[in-house]
């Protein structure tokens, strides 16, 4: 028993030594943790515009700021035992990438001071994330934006295909948003939910089976990880598929009426820079919104879907073609 | 860095509920019971249903547990009297709680700080008002933690609880006792699973959010605390199992806040925390007089 007990005091001790290390060092340049709840392309761009938003407000990574940055890996747990770890660091300022990433630094945060800034989140009143020392920027999909757009490009489509994960909240608030407007734009909705990513490919066999005009692509995790079969599935079938920001259109969606997410983290890591300075408090700051949507094309899909742009969207589109 | 370790050991005590569910069903019954990555988030979805509703916040751990214990019984009574087999009765009843929990809260599902959590409610402020948030977690997972402890010791001790653990290590003899092993097997995954569905419950407090994919994994994680628990106090027979089950919760924790702690790139993390794994199961198994082979 009595060897037991100096194990467990050794690996006090070990974790002693090794936290130590990490959480000394107070003053001098402002420590940011950024807590980023996995490895994927969108979240990765909010990682990289956010430090650029910093940069373009006049902060220098090292002279003014240093960076702690932990991904979850998609993990709730070590997101939460990150949120801790900054806390007890007592950061700065922690930013949080995607809702869960969130809302567990937030509730590390809860008996301190600490402002937390978020991006990638759709909607923040819904999280709780809306008051307090909280602020930061939604990635909500501009949803009427879309379905004008799919107006313009396909006249004569009457339904809208969309694939969605029943357990993503961003993807059902979407599908709920679009069959509330799709009337406004004379369409009708046919959304097939999935519960994980392989039942994704079926799910989309099923909606081609049903005969929609077009896909329209949420930011919804699963079904954007499989983009590349359903793109092959619909190219077959002649349906054309529409993004919700660049990196789909890139891949091979017609078109996009969408986020960048690289601008996006450029508007959160603004913020951060306001707060860090001192200009305003993380508390005083409403949520925001991505400022400017972006229409993104690719002229090769659209091409070979048969479809003619119109000269006023060619016009202010970017082409994301490869 | 106190503060870092006072919420670590707290994810420990939290978490360790849940692993007593496991050392339950895996190392007493012998039964691989999936059914803790649905049982988990049924406790924290069924919790943040009561607790935006306006509940009292205490009502939600009975409530927890009885919500659990009743996943349990699904699992069972699939298992025993429909004799599907030990995994496939788990699998079928995550499924469907996965269903069932979107059902229950909606869709993911935040507490608002202007809510009462177990934390910062009445009777544990008018005694613990003076500590800080993060001490007041710890204290109440721990006293959580002691309760559910004693009480699963005293009830190995009975007629009932030796039952239990005759099913798992012989059950040829619980039938020579004329005593029926389907009941028994019934019980424990209700008890297991009331337990993973608190430790739930107590995640939603402290978290103040459901989320519906909160319990990926949960069952890999509370083997691999039991197994570690019970590799270090093999040989140490007084130490109970269920002491063990806390030590190895705690670890896991620690051994994860140190891979993040240690400041690597944050693809390593998951590979750090396999070594030390790796490390703590070694080491534990060496000073055991190494002459034994234990492979």
């Amino acid at each position: 028993m009595r060897k037991t007990m100096k194990k467990a005091l050794c690996a006090v001790a070990a974790m002693t030594m090794i936290f130590g290390m990490t959480a000394c060092g107070k003053k001098g340049p402002a420590v940011i943790g950024i807590s980023q709840y996995g490895e994927h392309g969108s979240l990765d761009n909010c990682r990289e515009g956010f430090l650029q938003g910093l940069a373009d407000a006049g902060l220098k990574e090292g002279t003014d700021f240093t960076v702690d940055y932990q991904n979850a890996g998609f993990d709730d747990n070590i997101c939460t035992q990150i949120g801790q770890n900054f806390s007890a660091k007592d950061v700065d300022l922690m930013c949080a990438i995607a809702t869960n990433a969130a809302t567990a630094c937030f509730a590390a945060a809860e008996d301190k001071d600490i402002p937390v800034i978020f991006t990638a989140i759709t909607d923040p009143v819904k999280a709780k994330l809306d008051k307090g020392n909280i602020t930061g920027t939604s990635d909500k999909l501009p949803v009427e934006a879309q379905m004008d757009l799919i107006r313009k490009l396909q006249p004569e489509a009457k339904t809208i295909g969309i694939l969605y994960t029943t357990s993503e909240p961003n993807s059902v608030s979407a599908i709920e948003e679009y069959q509330a407007k799709a009337a406004g734009y004379g369409f009708t909705i046919e959304a097939v939910g999935v519960t994980a990513q392989a039942e994704v490919t079926q799910a989309a066999d099923t909606l081609i089976s049903k005969g929609v005009d077009c896909f329209s692509n949420l930011t919804d995790n699963n079904v954007v990880g499989v983009l590349s079969s359903i793109l092959e599935k619909t190219n077959e079938a002649g349906i054309p598929v529409y993004g919700s920001e660049v990196e789909q259109v890139t891949l091979g969606c017609v078109a996009a009426a969408g986020i960048d997410y690289y601008e996006l983290g450029k508007q959160t890591g603004a913020m951060a820079a306001k707060v860090l300075k001192g200009e305003a408090k993380a508390s005083e700051i409403p949520y925001e919104t991505i400022a400017e949507y972006g229409i993104y094309i690719n002229s090769g899909a659209i091409a070979e879907m048969g479809i003619t742009l119109p000269a006023d969207i060619a016009e202010k589109a970017i082409e994301s073609q490869k | 860095m106190l503060d870092l370790i006072i919420s670590t050991v707290t994810q420990g005590f939290i978490y360790a509920l849940l692993s007593f569910g496991i050392y339950i069903t895996y190392k007493i019954l012998d039964f691989p019971d999936l059914t803790v990555d649905g049982s988990f988030p049924l406790g924290a979805a069924i919790t943040a249903f009561l607790l935006v509703r306006g509940v009292n916040p205490y009502l939600t751990l009975p409530v927890a547990l009885a919500v659990g214990a009743l996943a349990g019984l699904v699992t069972g009574v699939i298992h025993v009297c429909f004799k599907v087999r030990d995994l496939l009765a788990g699998i079928i009843t995550m499924t469907a709680l996965f269903s069932i929990n979107l059902q229950i809260a909606g869709s993911n599902l935040a507490v608002g700080r202007d809510i009462d959590t177990i934390f910062t409610a009445k009777p544990v402020m008018t005694l613990f008002g003076s500590f800080t948030l993060l001490q007041r977690k710890l204290i109440v997972a721990f006293l959580l933690v002691v309760v559910f402890k004693v009480l699963l010791d005293l009830y190995f001790k009975t007629k009932n609880g030796l039952l239990l653990r005759a099913v798992g290590d012989n059950d040829v003899l619980v039938t020579s006792l004329a005593k029926d092993k389907g009941k028994v097997k019934i019980l424990g995954l209700v008890i297991a699973n009331a337990l993973v569905a608190l430790s739930g419950c107590i995640v939603c407090h402290e978290q103040r959010s459901f989320s519906a994919t909160m319990g990926t994994g949960q069952m890999v994680f509370g083997l691999a605390t039991v197994i570690i628990g019970t590799t270090i106090f093999k040989k140490e027979g007084f130490v109970k199992g269920t002491t063990a089950v806390i030590v190895g919760s705690v670890l896991y924790k620690i051994c994860i806040q140190i891979a993040i702690s240690l400041g690597l790139p944050a693809n390593l993390l998951k590979l750090v925390t396999a070594v030390l794994f790796l490390v703590i199961l070694v080491v534990g198994n060496r000073q055991k007089g190494g002459a034994k082979k234990n492979a």
